[in-house]
């Protein structure tokens, strides 16, 4: 009896699954993306449930895309905390290169990826679906990703909360962004950074969403 | 005629400067650094550099001395059409004494490694003590835009409520005049750079365990 009841919610499951999967894959296919942009935010602004929820958001989209053969990891950093050491975004993301979902390469290694060499920009900066994310001159402007890194990809010492409190509150601090599209208002290397822009007006969703984003981030896989 | 008038003028302004001097504690005059008393009010939004440095001027004045040029320990940004400013670089070479005659530091390099800025040491204006940790309210956050080395933050980061304009923009990096935090970190302890204001409204800073005071050093 129990072993049928355990079948049964086998199989219950698998058809789950499979008809998640199937659902899944009347979106574009790209298994050997290994960089993309989130299409869609978690949705409660700079509280992504951590690092490791970020992570899982990365995967979850990344397996829409038939690329969740792959261990992904979100571009973001996270402060030293009393218990806890600061973690760099640059250390998070495996060795490179990296290609998007059309198959551009977008850097060659982790150096690369904090150069002026690298190849991002509005038309290389796609979403795990291959779409170009809204920036200027297109609305909504969604421009902003979240990093809470400087310029090389590192985190900000632990008196500087540029992480909505590790992506842990969508109430305290504020998130350090880059420019998904490379444009920002003001043509200096600052506006221009892919990964260290400016801050955020606050860590809720509408505060982002009032910056000029809507809580997108950047994922990489090896 | 006009000899005498100057010279009536003079002996007034001397006269003026003894009864200064008589009113408020000797000790005053030879006082090169304080909190100030009082904020702004206006959150994080001082008038700018300057309108901060006039604030330290007024303060400095009505204890009798304003006989020194008083600058706030507040760093700005550089910005499009200016270069940062960093707080170290604005308050002279010191010595600097609080308002009982106690060194807080020798010159900037001790400020910024041996400060004797503490809950004793951090008086106002007037000698008396800033209410800190522990006191209610808590207003031991100082207002700096700086970091440990009183330097400022890259232009990515506005930690100084658009350069000390706006109430509603960014937010404040603070100092805890009495060096004791939430936790035993290096930042808790900082008198100059402890962590990040909420935000830039004056009940924001109030909040955040602070009132908008700052820091005046003279030469």
């Amino acid at each position: 009896m129990q072993k049928t009841l355990r079948f049964s919610l086998m199989a219950s499951a698998t058809v789950l699954m499979f008809g998640a999967s199937a659902q899944a894959q009347q979106g574009p296919q790209a298994p050997n993306m290994t960089f993309f942009v989130t299409s869609a935010p978690i949705g409660k602004g700079g509280d992504l449930g951590g690092l490791a929820g970020a992570d899982a958001h990365c995967q979850q989209l990344a397996a829409t895309a038939g690329a969740g053969g792959k261990t992904w990891h979100a571009y973001l950093s996270s402060a030293e905390a009393p218990t806890a050491k600061g973690v760099n975004a640059r250390d998070r993301i495996g060795n490179g290169p990296w290609q998007n979902a059309k198959g551009v390469v977008i850097a060659q290694n982790v150096d690369d990826l904090h150069s002026a060499n690298n190849k991002l920009s509005r038309d290389t900066a796609l979403t795990e679906r291959g779409a170009v994310v809204s920036g200027v001159g297109y609305t909504p402007v969604w421009h902003d990703a979240l990093t809470g890194s400087d310029r090389e990809g590192r985190a900000f010492p632990g008196n500087i909360n540029m992480t909505c409190n590790n992506w842990s509150s969508s109430q305290f601090g504020k998130a350090m962004l880059g420019h998904i599209d490379r444009t920002g208002l003001a043509d200096n290397d600052y506006a221009r950074s892919w990964n260290s822009t400016h801050q955020s007006r606050g860590c809720s969703q509408a505060d982002l969403i009032a910056t000029g984003g809507n809580g997108l981030f950047y994922c990489f896989a090896q | 005629m006009n000899r005498t008038l100057r010279l009536s003028i003079l002996a007034s302004v001397a006269l003026m400067s003894l009864g200064w001097a008589g009113a408020s504690q000797a000790q005053q005059n030879n006082m090169s650094f304080f909190i100030t008393s009082v904020g702004s009010g206006k959150g994080g939004d001082l008038g700018g550099l300057t309108g901060a440095d006039a604030h330290c001027q007024q303060l400095a004045a009505a204890a009798g001395a304003g006989n020194k040029t008083w600058r706030a320990y507040l760093s700005t940004n550089s910005t499009p059409a200016a270069p940062g400013i960093n707080a170290r670089d604005r308050i002279g070479n010191g010595p600097w004494q609080n308002a009982k005659g106690v060194v807080i530091a020798k010159d900037v390099n001790d400020l910024h490694t041996n400060a004797q800025i503490n809950k004793a040491n951090g008086l106002n204006e007037k000698g008396e003590p800033t209410k800190v940790r522990g006191d209610n309210p808590n207003q031991h956050d100082m207002l700096t835009g700086s970091t440990l080395e009183g330097r400022a933050f890259p232009p990515n980061m506005n930690l100084t409520c658009n350069n000390w304009t706006s109430s509603n923009f960014g937010s404040a990096m603070l100092g805890h005049s009495d060096r004791e935090g939430i936790a035993d970190t290096v930042y808790q302890h900082s008198w100059n750079s402890a962590h990040m204001s909420r935000d830039c409204t004056q009940p924001g800073l109030v909040a955040t365990g602070g009132n908008g005071l700052f820091m005046c050093f003279a030469q």
